[in-house]
Formats: structure tokens, C-alpha cells, sequence
């Protein structure tokens, strides 16, 4: 698969994709945030007519990433529903059944507010805050977590804020893209949906972001 | 009916004449058209008495139905629906009619309706509507929202449309085109009656065709049968324009800087001259001092206290954002001839007359001849006294826009308002208020939009495109879909029943987009105005603003609302507030080139006198264009290389054209380019030459695959991204939710850039989609002109130079940086060499 680039973390092998995946390589897991999956239902539903197209497409690439990089888990930091229940999330179920091998730890975000049974249905395994892994940490937004929380060597996946980049060249030009965004201690993933926002970040130094440029992913 | 013989005319006559008053000719003109029945357009100017010649003429056809009982005849029914653009001007106006009613001893009353209304007179108004109606064209269609609705127009005689060239060639006239059909229908099926349609209109360049779009309903109706009046056989249905041939005069003066070589060479805010225009205010007894942009007005207020403190309590503050008590009391002060000088933007354009006002300054290019002569007419306001407009540049440049607007008014050379064809936000919009209303059958429908000038080219696939929209949300209908808007009944009725949505759809009634707002308020208690959420976004407490001429501290935003304290900081950011940016008329545009041509001819123009410095410069480092010529300067700088193309067309023509141009260029080879425009001409910069010269710009010129070329500039896709807001606004795609309700309405909010995309992605032949691109072609490059622009260049001869250093010309170009894109390299080596790049100069 092109657009695949490493990068290692605490001697840890990372691989990013294009598809707004991670492969933590040496436990493989597949980490990805921010779905909002059944948001374009949640609009229909109240009359505004998203393209139904949004969730089948964002619901074939996680299929095509798990397909490719055979995780024996995957972790998703949080917003993987966007809103209340909806058929959409049916059309979920459905596809989870059809890859009911492969494990999934969800570590609540803001936005997943269905009741807890329903993950239950879906075998969803629910974290409320935090997940640790060795010394890796998986929480939804790294705001939440305090400073005296945080281990000497410990290093945090997160979501929430839906980062992207811009890069500027000469002649004043400028453009925007998602982006995986990493500093010293933590790390923020772009949002897996297709159908949500971005926000600007600026690494400073010592800081490295990754942007998704079509079907390549390229440090800036 | 002979109006000379008729009772209600008489009556009428018998009035003014008691009051020391006779009617003009052109009011006798228009009622005997309107006890005639016909329909027609009163072209006439602000304050001379344009409002009588259609509400006298309804009373008169009152008077001649009822000429015994037209004092005593109570509840008639709404008789006259007034559609007037202003909320401001409602007001007035119906003081004025109330005047007349009461002098007249009738029981007519008038009552108004806008979003000031208060619910108690709404339901007074459901029980028993007033015989005059005066409403804007959003409350219009508030009531198609209605149940019942059709019970109101069942008496109504006439649609009058007040102040028809701003409503035209807006969305907002698009929406008043749509309602006066369905009235004109409601009407005609309830009462078998048809009613007239009365546009009042300011002189524009097209007239004729601004009748031809507002009467358009009424062609449609007799299509179905209507029965005619007797006189109207006789004289064919022709309608009219009644024209006031009250010529007003209008003096214009420019500003001049003492030393033309020490003004600036670009900038928006000419603050520099504001020692000249003090004894002016002074000399003055009131004096309304036009800016173009909202921020600009804040700066000039201050600059205007700190310049002259003894005008403190005498000089005000008007825009859009400022508290709508305080836009009163300045309006108020304004009658009285309290103020000495206002400082405002577009906001005191139209509306009603200030009598003390003497004195109009129009700071910057007023970018059309028609809005500058709509501003002088703000002063001297008794028939035969003179508009005194003083013009004050904002660089040196701009003196010659004075110059070319002298000429223009004297020619009377006004631009024409184009109307707007195939709104489909509009239109779904509008069949969504009727779903909320009564329901609509869509074939009924179909028939009435066809008879507007709007939607007379609507394909039935089209319609039923839309059709498809509010009912099933698009095409691919899966297992999983939940869309629901319009339903569908068993008769055939289309109607929105969840009563979430219907209430979610009447505050959103409007074609007015603006950006998100928020309240400001002292953290102490009191409401200052509102600002742009994007802009308090930037900032963080403790930051200074400034707004309505305050120096505010930002202590936090709660609630929607921005709670602040006052200032000391002397430091305060001024919020630069989005729109007012207009752009060039074509009209102007071409009346410069004139005079820019003037000026290298003897003449005794005084402001091309004052530039001539600048001129011999300008000719010394490149050259000065004439009317045949088009000017290209090649320039490099340390920012690279500078290409700089002067068509003098107005900003939006040169985004499109630079657009276009920087993608042929690219075609020759790859090639990246920014661009930047303004409203004389454009510049692409590179960071490598750019292959332009004599041997293929009349080529690179060419009217030629002109529409497939601008389908390729990538700039379309970015142009119709901003247009593309708008239009999801309209249509019901987003959200701009409702104060105090916002919270629950943030999982449906989405930014238009993201719906964009999607939609571009995942269904690019969506209706809505579409007509953003349409609107990028036709309002936005405005592509008529576009042509009109490449016949002309294809003519003239183009004279490319090679300056040493930049030109007075090209230097405001190079200072604003408004900029977009054009590449033809692909995406991801784009941003590889652009970091290559960084990385060099770091």
C-alpha cells in the first residue's frame, strides 16, 4: 500500500497511513479517531441532505485498513458515533458483524453519548477515560489529562481536535490538509470521517506533523 | 374610466388643494393607470413623492368603488400590500399614509409587518388585517408560512414594490418575484379577479427589463384566462413606466492633497486629508461622510475626535454592527439637525430623507456611478436645491475615478441591475415555506414559478430535481436512510408535518446570510453592538477592540455573548469586517479609461491636472494606457516574478481573468502562480518568469475555449466554495441556529467548506452544488462582461513593459494582498517544492 510512512516513538515502529490510520507494529493495533460515524444520518434525519454516500465510504476504508494491516486490536480514542441513535448505526452493526473477529476497545469521547448497552450489541470494548498499553496511553482529548497524571516515559495517543496543517511556499501561497500531529509527549490523530471539521495547529520546534496530501503522507 | 372625471379623483384634488399642494404630472400619470387597473413602474427619486403617486392611486380607486361610503367603510381587507426593502423605512412611511387616511376622514389602517413586529399585533393583524400592508420581502413570506394564508390576498388591488432597483438583481428580489406570484394566483382562484403590481423604482440603466421581471406574474395569469377590463382591451395590455422628470443637480468636488507627490500611492483610508475636510463639516449644517467598510468608519470617527475634540457630542457613528437604539438616536438627531457630521457606511444609503443634511463626503471610490449619485442625492433635498457631494481619494490614483464619475454623471451613464435567473436555493426555500404553510401541489407549482422571470427557464427535470431534494434528500434512497423534510400526503399534498422542522424552517426564512454574530456587552451590564465570531475568535482576554467608537477589553465570551470592560490600552485592534467589497462597476470602469486617456491629451480636468506628476512618472518607469491600449508590466522583486495587467474592469472580472490567465500560462509549461487584484487591474507572481510576451499574449487574450478554460482554473472550484455558503444557508443546508437555542443545535452544524467537499466528492451533480458553480460564472467572473472585456483587449493594442522598479500603477496591487491560487503542477510535488523553497530561504 503507498502512501505508508514510519515513525518511531520510545523505540516503537509507528506507521501512519493515508487512510488516517496508525499501526503501532510491534503489538499490532490499529488506532484511529474521531469517526462521527452516523453524522450524515443524524443530518438527514433533521432534513439537511448530506450524501448517504459519507458513512458506506468511511465504513469501506477502516474495512480496507483492517484488511491490510491485520490488527489483533484496534483502538479507537473516542467520537466514534457522532450523536443519539440513528439507522445508520444499524448499518454499523451490520458491518461489524461481517468482521466480528478482530477485537475493538473504544475510549469514550464527547461525542458518544449512545447508552452503554448498545456497545455491548455491537462487542465494543468501552473505556471511560484512559487505556494503557505498556507505556502508551490512549485517551480522547489530552486536555483531559492533568500534568501530575503523567509518568516520567509515558507517551499519549489522542483525538478531539481534528488537526490539519498548513504549509506555505513562496509567492504567498498556502494550503490546508489533515494532519497526524506529534510532540514530545503526545500524539494527535486527523479524524478518521470524511464528513468533519479541521482545526490549524502550528508544531513549534521539536515537534513533527505529517500531512495527508491525496494518497501520501508527508512530513512538514 | 377618465381619471379627470372620476369622484375619488376629485376628492383627492380638492385635498391637496386645501393643504396649498397640487399632484405632479407624473402622479396624475400613474393613477390613471391604477384606477385604469393596469400595472406598471414609477421611476422616480428619493423625495418626490414617488410613495404618492401609488398609495394616492390606490385610495382613489377606493374612493371611485365606494364613492358614498369610503369615509365610513371599516375592515375592508388588506387593499394594498407595500413590499418595501427597509425596515427602517416602514415606519415613515406609514406615519405619512396614516396622515392622509386621517385627513381624509377614511377608517383605512395601516399596520406593519417585519421581524420588529410584536406578536400581539401579528395576531390582531390574523384577526383582522389592515387595509395597507407594509412588509419586507422575508415577512412576505412568513405569512405564505401561514395556514390560511390565501384568506389574507383575497381583497388585496395592489402589490406595491418600493424601491425595486436594490430588491432586483438580489436573491431578496428573487424572493418578492416568487410571492407576487403566488399571490397573484391566491387572488385570481379566490376572487377571479386579477390585481396590479406597482414597482417604484430609481433611475438604472435597464428600466424597461426591471418592469418586464416584476410584472412577469401578471403575463402568466392572463395566459390562464383572466377576463380583461373593458378599457385594457382597447389599449392592449401594455404596462408602463411612468417616469418624474425632476432633474436634480448634483455638484461634485474632489479633495486634494497639498502636495500630490507626498500622498500615498495605495491604501483604503485617505485619513491623511482629514485636515481638509474640517471647515467643510464646519461650513455645513449637517455633513454625511460615506466610508466604504465598517472598521474604516471606526477609524475615521476617532481619527475625526482626536483631529477636531470640539466636535465631541456633535459627530456620530453609523454601520451595521453598531446597537439598533443607538442607529435610532442617530437617525433621530439626524432629523432634528442635532449632528454636525455622521460617519457611515452603505447603512444610511437608502431610507428616508434628513432635511438638515447639506453636505455628503465620499471617502474612497464609491466603485459605481449609480451608488454615488444614490449618496449625493442624501443632501439638499427640497426639489431644486443642489446635491453637494465632495469626493476624497484614498491614494492618488483614485483622483481619477473623480474625474471619470464627473463625466459619467454628467451623461447619466448608470449601470443596470442584472436580474437573477434559476435560484435554486431561493426556490427551495420558498417550496419548503409553502410545505410549512397550507402545503402546495407541486404541478400548481410548477405552473406559477414558470411565470416568473426567475424560473421561466426551469426544466421540468430540474423541478423535479428539487422536488426529489425536500422530499427524499437526494437520490440513493438505501435501507438505512431516515431523510425526512417534506412528506408527501395521499392526495398528492406536499407538506412538512414534523413541527421541529417547520419551526427550525421559519427562522431560518431569508436570503440574508451574514456571518455568525455575537452580542457584545459590558461585563457590567449594557449592549454595545455586534461583531463577527470569526474575529472575537482571534482574539484572547485582556485584547483591546474597538466598536461603535469604543476601546473595549475583552474579559470573556459566554453564552453567545462577548462581555468586556473599557480600555486604556492605546493599542486596539480595529475588526476588519468581511464584505462591503465591491467591486468596479462597468460603467466606471470605463468612464476611467477615458480619463485616464483625458489626461495624456490637453485638458483642464483639475484633478488629472494634479496628477500629473504621477502620470510623468508612471510614463517615465512604464506608460500610461489610452483608451485602445491595455498595460503589462513585467517586474521582478525579491518576491519573484510580477506580472501586472491593467484592464481597469472591476476586482471580480480581474480574480477571473487573472484565474484564467495563470492557467493558460501554466499550459505552456509548470508553472505555479498566487495572484492579487483590485478594481484597476491584477498581478500573478511566481517564483519563475513567467512566459508572457509579444509573440502570444493577444493569444493568451483570446475570447477563445474562454468557457472551458475557466472551467479548468482551479480557481472555480475555490470561487464556488465561498458562493456555496451562501447558497447552503438558503437552502436549508446549514444552520446558523438561534440565540439561546445554539447549543442544541451544534450536532447539526457543519461549515460550508466541509459540505462542500463533501458534496463535491461524494454527489457533484447535487442542484445546489451546481448553482454554485452558475453563480461563479455569472455573478462572480460575471462572464458576459469577461467577454465583452477579451472583444475589447483583442482590439487594442497591448503594450508590455519591463520597469526597473514598481509604478505607481502597480503599487497598490502589490500592497493588498487579497490571493488565490492557480497550479498545474501536481498536488503532492506542490507542496515538496514549496517546502524546498521555505527551506532555502530559512
Amino acid at each position: 500500500m503507498p502512501g505508508l510512512i514510519s515513525y518511531t516513538i520510545n523505540k516503537n515502529d509507528f506507521v501512519l497511513s493515508h487512510d488516517r490510520v496508525i499501526f503501532w507494529e510491534q503489538e499490532k493495533i490499529l488506532i484511529l479517531s474521531d469517526l462521527h460515524l452516523g453524522k450524515s444520518g443524524h443530518f438527514r434525519k433533521s432534513g439537511i441532505a448530506i450524501p448517504p454516500a459519507v458513512m458506506k465510504e468511511d465504513m469501506q476504508r477502516l474495512f480496507a485498513a483492517i484488511q491490510f494491516f491485520k490488527p489483533e486490536l484496534v483502538v479507537i480514542v473516542g467520537d466514534l458515533f457522532h450523536s443519539v441513535e440513528n439507522k445508520e448505526h444499524e448499518f454499523f452493526l451490520k458491518w461489524r458483524n461481517d468482521l466480528n473477529h478482530v477485537p475493538i476497545l473504544l475510549v469514550k469521547g464527547n461525542h458518544d453519548i449512545i447508552p452503554s448497552a448498545w456497545y455491548t450489541t455491537a462487542n465494543i470494548i468501552v473505556t471511560e477515560k484512559c487505556w494503557r498499553r505498556n507505556n502508551f496511553l490512549f485517551v480522547h482529548h489530552i486536555e483531559d489529562i492533568s500534568k501530575d497524571e503523567i509518568k516520567e516515559g509515558d507517551y499519549f495517543f489522542s483525538g478531539h481536535i481534528h488537526p490539519a496543517v498548513s504549509i506555505k511556499g513562496l509567492g504567498r501561497q498556502s494550503l490546508r490538509f489533515p494532519c497526524f500531529y506529534f510532540t514530545q509527549q503526545y500524539a494527535v490523530l486527523p479524524a478518521f470521517g470524511i464528513f468533519t471539521g479541521t482545526y490549524l495547529v502550528e508544531p513549534s520546534k521539536g515537534e513533527q506533523a505529517f500531512a495527508i496530501v491525496n494518497n501520501s503522507v508527508l512530513p512538514v | 374610466m377618465q381619471l379627470q372625471n372620476s369622484p375619488g379623483y376629485n376628492i383627492i384634488l380638492n385635498w391637496l388643494s386645501q393643504i396649498g399642494r397640487k399632484p405632479f404630472a407624473f402622479q396624475q400619470e400613474a393613477w390613471e393607470h391604477i384606477v385604469n387597473g393596469q400595472s406598471g413602474l414609477v421611476n422616480a427619486p428619493t423625495g418626490c413623492g414617488k410613495t404618492y403617486a401609488v398609495f394616492l392611486g390606490a385610495i382613489i380607486q377606493f374612493m371611485n368603488a365606494h364613492p358614498t361610503q369610503y369615509q365610513s367603510k371599516k375592515n375592508s381587507g388588506l387593499q394594498l400590500l407595500w413590499i418595501t426593502p427597509l425596515r427602517a423605512l416602514a415606519k415613515d412611511i406609514a406615519r405619512a399614509m396614516e396622515e392622509v387616511i386621517d385627513e381624509l376622514g377614511m377608517s383605512w389602517k395601516v399596520g406593519i409587518r417585519n421581524g420588529d413586529t410584536a406578536i400581539k399585533v401579528r395576531e390582531q393583524q390574523k384577526k383582522q388585517m389592515p387595509e395597507v400592508l407594509i412588509i419586507t420581502p422575508e415577512s412576505l413570506h412568513l405569512l405564505l408560512a401561514q395556514k390560511n394564508y390565501p384568506d389574507i390576498f383575497e381583497a388585496v388591488k395592489i402589490i406595491a414594490v418600493d424601491e425595486w432597483h436594490e430588491l432586483m438583481g438580489s436573491k431578496r428580489g428573487v424572493q418578492t418575484e416568487l410571492a407576487i406570484s403566488r399571490i397573484v394566483n391566491v387572488k385570481y382562484r379566490k376572487a377571479n379577479e386579477q390585481c396590479a403590481i406597482w414597482g417604484i423604482s430609481a433611475t438604472i440603466g435597464n428600466l424597461e427589463e426591471a418592469k418586464e421581471v416584476l410584472l412577469y406574474s401578471i403575463k402568466g395569469i392572463q395566459n390562464i384566462g383572466v377576463p380583461k377590463a373593458p378599457l385594457l382591451q382597447e389599449r392592449g395590455w401594455g404596462e408602463v413606466i411612468v417616469t418624474a422628470n425632476l432633474h436634480k443637480k448634483t455638484e461634485i468636488l474632489s479633495i486634494f492633497p497639498d502636495e500630490i507627490e507626498k500622498y500615498p500611492w495605495a491604501g483604503h483610508l485617505g485619513i491623511k486629508l482629514i485636515d481638509k475636510i474640517l471647515p467643510i463639516i464646519n461650513n455645513s449644517k449637517t455633513t454625511l461622510i460615506f466610508i466604504n467598510t465598517r472598521g474604516m468608519t471606526e477609524m475615521w470617527y476617532q481619527a475625526l475626535l482626536t483631529a477636531a475634540p470640539d466636535l465631541a457630542g456633535a459627530i456620530a457613528l453609523h454601520h451595521g454592527s453598531i446597537e439598533q437604539e443607538l442607529r435610532f438616536w442617530v437617525e433621530e438627531n439626524l432629523h432634528t439637525g442635532k449632528l454636525k457630521a455622521v460617519v457611515c457606511t452603505a447603512s444610511l444609503d437608502l431610507g428616508v430623507d434628513f432635511r438638515p443634511v447639506e453636505t455628503i463626503i465620499q471617502v474612497g471610490s464609491p466603485k459605481g456611478v449609480a451608488r454615488f449619485l444614490q449618496r449625493a442625492g442624501r443632501s439638499g433635498h427640497s426639489p431644486d436645491a443642489v446635491s453637494k457631494i465632495y469626493f476624497l481619494p484614498t491614494h492618488s490614483l483614485e483622483l481619477v475615478e473623480a474625474a471619470a464619475l464627473k463625466q459619467a454623471v454628467e451623461e447619466n451613464f448608470i449601470e443596470s441591475k442584472v436580474p437573477l435567473l434559476l435560484c435554486f436555493d431561493v426556490l427551495i426555500q420558498y417550496l419548503c415555506t409553502l410545505a410549512v404553510g397550507e402545503g402546495f401541489y407541486p404541478d400548481q407549482i410548477y405552473e406559477e414559478i414558470k411565470n416568473t422571470y426567475c424560473f421561466s427557464a426551469i426544466t421540468e427535470a430540474e423541478y423535479k430535481g428539487i422536488l426529489l431534494h425536500i422530499t427524499a434528500g437526494g437520490k440513493a434512497l438505501n435501507q438505512y436512510d431516515e431523510y425526512k423534510k417534506v412528506d408527501i400526503l395521499e392526495d398528492g399534498l406536499y407538506k412538512i408535518t414534523s413541527r421541529r422542522t417547520a419551526m427550525r424552517h421559519r427562522l431560518h426564512i431569508g436570503t440574508i446570510v451574514s456571518d455568525a454574530m455575537l452580542k457584545v456587552k459590558f461585563f457590567s451590564g449594557g449592549y454595545i453592538g455586534v461583531i463577527e465570531e470569526w474575529f472575537i475568535s482571534r482574539l484572547d482576554p485582556g485584547d483591546s477592540f474597538t466598536i461603535a467608537g469604543r476601546n473595549l477589553e475583552l474579559v470573556m465570551i459566554k453564552d453567545m455573548t462577548v462581555l468586556v470592560k473599557k480600555s486604556t490600552s492605546k493599542k486596539s485592534i480595529i475588526p476588519s469586517w468581511m464584505g462591503g467589497r465591491m467591486s468596479l462597476s462597468s460603467n466606471l470602469g470605463k468612464k476611467l479609461r477615458q480619463s485616464l486617456d483625458q489626461s495624456q491629451q490637453q485638458n483642464n480636468v483639475p484633478e488629472l491636472k494634479v496628477l500629473q506628476p504621477l502620470f510623468d512618472l508612471q510614463n517615465q518607469l512604464s506608460h500610461v494606457p489610452l483608451q485602445n491600449e491595455l498595460l503589462i508590466e513585467h517586474i521582478e522583486t525579491k518576491d519573484g516574478f510580477h506580472l501586472f495587467v491593467y484592464p481597469f474592469e472591476g476586482r471580480l472580472v480581474h480574480e477571473a481573468m487573472a484565474a484564467i490567465l495563470a492557467w493558460r500560462i501554466s499550459k505552456i509549461m509548470p508553472i505555479t502562480f498566487s495572484f492579487a487584484m483590485n478594481d484597476y487591474g491584477f498581478e500573478l507572481l511566481s517564483d519563475q518568469p513567467i512566459p508572457l510576451d509579444d509573440s502570444n499574449v493577444y493569444e493568451l487574450f483570446s475570447e477563445e475555449n474562454l468557457f472551458a478554460d475557466i472551467q479548468k482554473s482551479v480557481n472555480s472550484t475555490e470561487m464556488a466554495k465561498r458562493k456555496f455558503r451562501d447558497i447552503a444557508v438558503i437552502g436549508g443546508l446549514i444552520f446558523q441556529g438561534m440565540p439561546g437555542e445554539k447549543q442544541k443545535a451544534r450536532h447539526l452544524q457543519s461549515s460550508a467548506s466541509l459540505l462542500f467537499k463533501v458534496f463535491a466528492e461524494y454527489e457533484p451533480d447535487n442542484i445546489l452544488l451546481r448553482q454554485a458553480y452558475n453563480e461563479v460564472f455569472e455573478q462572480q467572473m460575471e462572464e458576459a462582461r469577461l467577454r465583452d472585456m477579451l472583444q475589447r483587449i483583442q482590439k487594442s493594442k497591448i503594450v508590455i513593459t519591463w520597469p526597473q522598479q514598481l509604478t505607481p500603477f502597480c503599487f497598490p496591487l502589490k500592497v493588498d494582498s487579497m490571493r488565490e491560487n492557480v497550479s498545474s503542477e501536481q498536488l503532492e510535488d506542490r507542496v515538496k517544492r514549496m517546502q524546498q523553497q521555505l527551506a532555502k530561504v530559512i
